[in-house]
């Protein structure tokens, strides 16, 4: 029964409006530089370079570190993300991406470095005042396996122009595997943005500050 | 005889800025984001012919003033569209400047909801109001 209460809620929230969402692509020829503050649990840091609209290439840098203290992961890696799918329609916009790269990491629970790999998806959704995004990244290794699902609504309280600041607040929820916390985080933010800058920020429930910024140029 | 021919050149140099739109102004479609929208600007400035662009999310616009006596081919400007991400739904030729658009635009009420499926492109009607 929770289990299908489970399905439920996720088929409910998938058909919520699904992206002023942080995008791995910017535009053809754009560079994008993406800066994470993860709870105390994840951060991160991203640029890429597409020299198409539906394709961009760069590397990252990804750290976790588990609620209880115990495990600490440095990821290194390379990357391309692919716009597999975008439907532009009159009063919004959809997109699926996905990705994959290859890295070096090291953890304080093993010896050494070792290769791992990177694949991930996003689906996101957007209006000029409701949007909503799914992300799953998993980093695994021989040595360890993790998977980071965030999944964001968001709510604008005007319809920006496109030469104004663009306010969202956005509650956010995120589950990591492999024993880097246990249940949901939930973060509520709020987030501006105008001409290539975009700044994100805001607490979990439980007071730890995440933040995000991304310059597109 | 000479005279005659050098006020015919003289003529014809004065009407052949006439016969070019000021502003070409193009419906695009999955128009949302600004933040995400930079790479239309981005292109369209890109073009030796562009003297400013105007991007209007609220009635999916974008607009690009001509520098004088230039122009943009409607297959240079699908493919700009295009490539940046987005989705060309028509174009229109006007002689309206920019801040005539942008002043129109804010007294407008938003755009009805544009079927795909018979946008067309009006190269050969310059001054051509695409609201009605």
């Amino acid at each position: 029964m929770e289990s299908l209460k489970r399905w439920a809620a996720f088929v409910l929230l998938g058909l919520l409006p699904l992206s002023a969402a942080a995008k791995p692509i910017a535009f053809a020829k754009g560079k994008t530089l993406m800066l994470e503050w993860g709870a105390g649990t994840m951060y991160e840091a991203q640029m890429f370079y597409a020299p198409r609209y539906w394709y961009s290439v760069g590397g990252g840098w990804l750290e976790l570190d588990s609620e209880d203290g115990l495990k600490r992961r440095d990821i290194t890696y390379l990357r391309a993300n692919l716009l597999a799918k975008r439907w532009n329609l009159p009063g919004a916009q959809a997109n699926v991406f996905v990705w994959g790269g290859i890295g070096r990491a090291t953890g304080n629970d093993f010896e050494g470095s070792t290769l791992s790999r990177n694949v991930g998806l996003q689906a996101d959704y957007e209006t000029r005042r409701v949007y909503s995004s799914f992300r799953s990244d998993l980093h695994e290794s021989d040595r360890f396996s993790h998977r980071i699902d965030t999944l964001q609504l968001g709510w604008a309280p005007y319809a920006h122009e496109y030469d104004q600041l663009a306010m969202w607040f956005v509650v956010q929820g995120r589950r990591y595997t492999g024993g880097i916390a246990k249940g949901t985080e939930t973060a509520l933010l709020v987030r501006f943005f105008k001409g290539g800058a975009w700044v994100e920020v805001g607490a979990t429930t439980d007071g730890k500050l995440q933040t995000m910024a991304m310059f597109n140029f | 005889m000479k005279i005659i021919k050098t006020l015919l050149f003289a003529a014809l140099l004065g009407i052949a800025p006439g016969v070019f739109a000021r502003t070409i102004e193009m419906n695009v479609n999955g128009l949302v984001c600004a933040f995400c929208a930079q790479g239309i600007e981005k292109t369209l400035k890109g073009f030796p012919a562009t003297e400013h662009v105007f991007v209007s999310l609220e009635h999916r616009i974008v607009a690009v003033e001509l520098k004088d006596g230039q122009d943009i081919g409607d297959a240079a400007l699908k493919k700009a569209i295009t490539d940046a991400g987005y989705a060309l739904v028509d174009i229109r030729r006007t002689d309206e400047s920019i801040a005539a658009i942008r002043a129109r635009v804010s007294q407008d009420t938003p755009l009805p909801k544009v079927d795909p499926a018979q946008h067309h492109h009006d190269k050969e009607m310059p001054g051509m109001d695409m609201h009605e």
